[in-house]
């Protein structure tokens, strides 16, 4: 039993493909904003845009193709993208104030080599 | 039931098309304004708004099995996950900007902040009761 046949499976496979076409257009435009943006917290935010971009493309892509499992990597990827924020934040921090504040008054963690 | 395949149908794809229609309007705020503090307030709240919608339209969709259960848990996720994802970024932009004074008034000590919302809810109350 084919289930294009109905008006109804036409419709909805119409709409999923239109979502998922605007979709991407979004995301490329907003991999300009990561390329072009003057801060480190410009392109951030732009990556952390696109991950939900793709977040909502996997849903619609999980409806479209009748697969249930499609949502568990949703939700991965939702987790992995919060970690992935919240590490690359840390990390410059951390970076910019042992470069550009390592001569003022304080402890060093590691001693003198 | 015929007609109720179709209510879910309209319901579902406008809630979607109102979803995406939030991603272009935040897209366009990202591209417009000048500085990334106001460009991440834009962002956060566009990201929360826009794939609540389209995530409850999906679930309308989808109807009533386990996949709806998940795209549920995905929006709590998402609504505990990107404040503070926002609230980093920001600390992120204050700490490491040498020259912050261009963009936003910073108040280096705290009396002067707090003296100065004193004066201005004394000034507003006086104000009100001419």
């Amino acid at each position: 039993m084919s289930d294009a046949n109905t008006l109804l499976e036409t419709i909805h496979q119409g709409m999923y493909i239109t979502v998922l076409i605007i979709l991407a257009v979004m995301l490329f435009a907003c991999l300009i904003r990561a390329v072009r943006g003057p801060r480190v917290a410009d392109r951030i935010v732009a990556v952390n845009m696109m991950g939900t971009m793709v977040m909502v493309m996997i849903a619609v892509l999980s409806l479209y193709l009748k697969e249930g499992f499609l949502i568990d990597i949703c939700l991965i990827y939702a987790l992995v993208s919060f970690l992935a924020v919240i590490v690359i934040t840390k990390v410059y921090m951390g970076v910019y104030e042992e470069k550009y504040h390592a001569d003022e008054e304080g402890e060093k963690p590691y001693g003198n080599p | 039931m015929e007609i109720l395949e179709w209510i879910r149908l309209v319901a579902g794809g406008a809630l979607l098309i109102s979803g995406l229609i939030i991603f272009l309007i935040e897209l366009y705020g990202i591209f417009h304004l000048k500085y990334v503090l106001n460009r991440m307030h834009a962002a956060a709240m566009g990201d929360t708004l826009g794939i609540s919608f389209s995530l409850v339209g999906l679930m309308i969709l989808s109807g009533f099995n386990f996949t709806t259960l998940k795209m549920a848990l995905i929006v709590v996720f998402l609504w505990f996950a990107s404040p503070v994802s926002s609230h980093l970024l920001a600390r992120l932009e204050v700490s490491t900007n040498e020259n912050l004074n261009k963009h936003c008034q910073v108040y280096p000590i705290l009396e002067n902040l707090e003296r100065e919302l004193k004066e201005e809810k004394e000034k507003e109350a006086g104000g009100g009761k001419k």
